[in-house]
């Protein structure tokens, strides 16, 4: 049974259309990131997935229970990061624990207090008083100590530093080790997914999605150089997935092979003539299949 | 759990029901000064002449009281749940959303019932100091629908800011004016006594009513 199932599901804010018939799954024991780029409706589906949107067609079911009623029970085995980090600001470092622990069977305060206690401050120090980066750690924090069995984590990486973010993957990494997690998350630090997930979902404009392996995407997924002096650049199509003539050398993506790519372009752009592959972090592979803008 | 409950709605009201607190005592005492005032410069025979003749009531200065302190007891309690959507941390809570509403409101309403209680005690005790216990006791049913007003002030806030729909807080509100109005209709001595089981009745539904904003808020966070 996956994790997370979401069937044809469609979403609006008034006449803006977010989703249409949006389907994908998550694989229990897998960790799976949702990426796109701002305004894709990534934070939206998060909501939709713990209930806190009633969505206006399809089917949303998060450990097999449907999203729209979540047990208790099936709640306890969620660990859920909001957008933006957000806590209880009003309480102290030790305050928030001793108020979360009795929520959860399996709390565990030595994780909680591991994480926290690297930022040298007294557990007195209130919530409201820490940087948005402190903040994240406690809620990190929390989040590790309910050691749930799914974590959603929307933009978990929002103002960590780049420290903290390795130790956050370190931890993510001793709690996948345990087995039978699943993590489900999403952020905008591209080049941290390269070493933590298995499988990427792309959520494009529109509600489009292409949901494959991580190791897939790298292998099939290409980027050519090419030149264009005096004809048309070629543009994105069934083919090709986006072109870059903004940096000083044109670049084209796509999933194609070299040879059906050159067959492509002089068939539609006999002026263009394709240059080397090229290699690319995951990050340059993420804004070569969304486009830079 | 409950436990964990009380501590989180105990952190946010504190310094507001401390400081609630502290008023109601000041009130108190100023009431008790201000009937002793009256008594040292008037004749005993004609502070009775205004009070069961004239039936003119000696101790309007709580009477707001209550009703100011239900509702910044709500403002306190809720509107930091509402601030950067918190509530939904609570709903996401492995806990019954229904039972978890219930028991901040009752959490609320009972620290607010508390103060109510110090204001009868209060008021009791120093009306018995120059009065028999008979007025004393009149002057409480007095005050009850001012102590009610107390408790719709602290449902219609409570109401109005779990509210996710424009509108609707907008009802919330007009209904909890309407009925605070209802409650300072009086002018003289025990004039709701026959009404209050009524006013308390329809004053109790507004405690399952939270549970439909809190519905709603679920749903359209």
């Amino acid at each position: 049974m996956p994790a997370i199932e979401v069937d044809q599901l469609s979403h609006r804010y008034g006449n803006q259309i977010i989703y249409q018939d949006l389907s994908l799954r998550v694989p229990e024991g897998r960790v799976v990131a949702l990426l796109g780029k701002n305004g894709v409706g990534k934070t939206t589906l998060i909501r939709l997935l713990m209930g806190f949107l009633h969505p206006s067609g399809g089917r949303c079911r998060v450990l097999g229970e449907d999203s729209h009623a979540l047990s208790s029970k099936t709640r306890a085995r969620i660990g859920l990061l909001f957008e933006g980090h957000l806590s209880y600001d009003f309480m102290t470092i030790a305050q928030i624990e001793r108020f979360y622990r009795p929520f959860y069977r399996h709390w565990r305060h030595d994780i909680y207090y591991d994480l926290v206690d690297r930022l040298e401050l007294p557990h007195s120090h209130k919530i409201a008083n820490m940087s948005c980066g402190q903040r994240s750690q406690v809620v990190l924090g929390l989040i590790f100590a309910q050691d749930p069995e799914l974590m959603i984590l929307d933009d978990y990486s929002m103002g960590l530093d780049a420290g903290y973010r390795r130790l956050f993957l370190d931890y993510l990494e001793r709690y996948l080790s345990r087995g039978g997690k699943t993590v489900f998350l999403t952020s905008h630090v591209v080049q941290d997914m390269e070493s933590l997930v298995d499988e990427v979902i792309f959520l494009l404009r529109g509600g489009a999605v292409l949901q494959l392996p991580l190791a897939d995407f790298q292998r099939d997924f290409r980027c050519f150089d090419f030149a264009y002096s005096d004809a048309t650049p070629p543009a994105a199509d069934a083919l090709i997935s986006t072109v870059d003539t903004l940096g000083s050398q044109p670049r084209l993506y796509t999933f194609a092979e070299r040879d059906a790519l050159e067959a492509h372009l002089a068939a539609h752009w006999p002026g263009v003539t394709l240059g080397q592959q090229q290699a690319m972090t995951l990050e340059d592979a993420f804004i070569g299949l969304t486009g830079k803008y | 759990m409950l436990h964990a409950i009380m501590l989180k709605e105990w952190l946010k009201i504190r310094w507001v029901w401390t400081a609630a607190l502290l008023v109601h005592l000041a009130m108190l005492v100023y009431l008790l000064l201000a009937l002793r005032h009256q008594f040292q410069i008037e004749h005993s025979e004609m502070i009775w002449y205004w009070a069961f003749e004239l039936r003119r009531l000696l101790y309007t200065q709580i009477q707001f009281l209550p009703a100011l302190t239900g509702a910044l007891l709500a403002v306190a309690q809720f509107g930091p749940e509402m601030l950067g959507g918190r509530l939904r941390l609570s709903l996401h809570l492995p806990l019954r959303g229904d039972l978890m509403v219930w028991s901040w409101v009752c959490f609320g309403a009972l620290m607010g019932a508390l103060l109510a209680l110090l204001d009868a005690a209060g008021l009791y005790w120093i009306v018995s100091l120059w009065f028999p216990h008979e007025a004393a006791i009149s002057a409480v049913l007095t005050a009850l629908p001012w102590l009610l007003g107390g408790w719709v002030a602290y449902f219609a806030v409570t109401l109005a800011l779990l509210e996710p729909a424009r509108a609707r807080r907008l009802v919330y509100v007009g209904v909890g004016v309407a009925f605070l109005a209802l409650l300072y209709q009086q002018r003289g001595y025990q004039e709701y006594d026959r009404i209050m089981p009524g006013l308390v009745g329809a004053a109790l539904l507004l405690l399952p009513a939270v549970i439909l904003p809190a519905h709603r808020y679920r749903r359209r966070s």
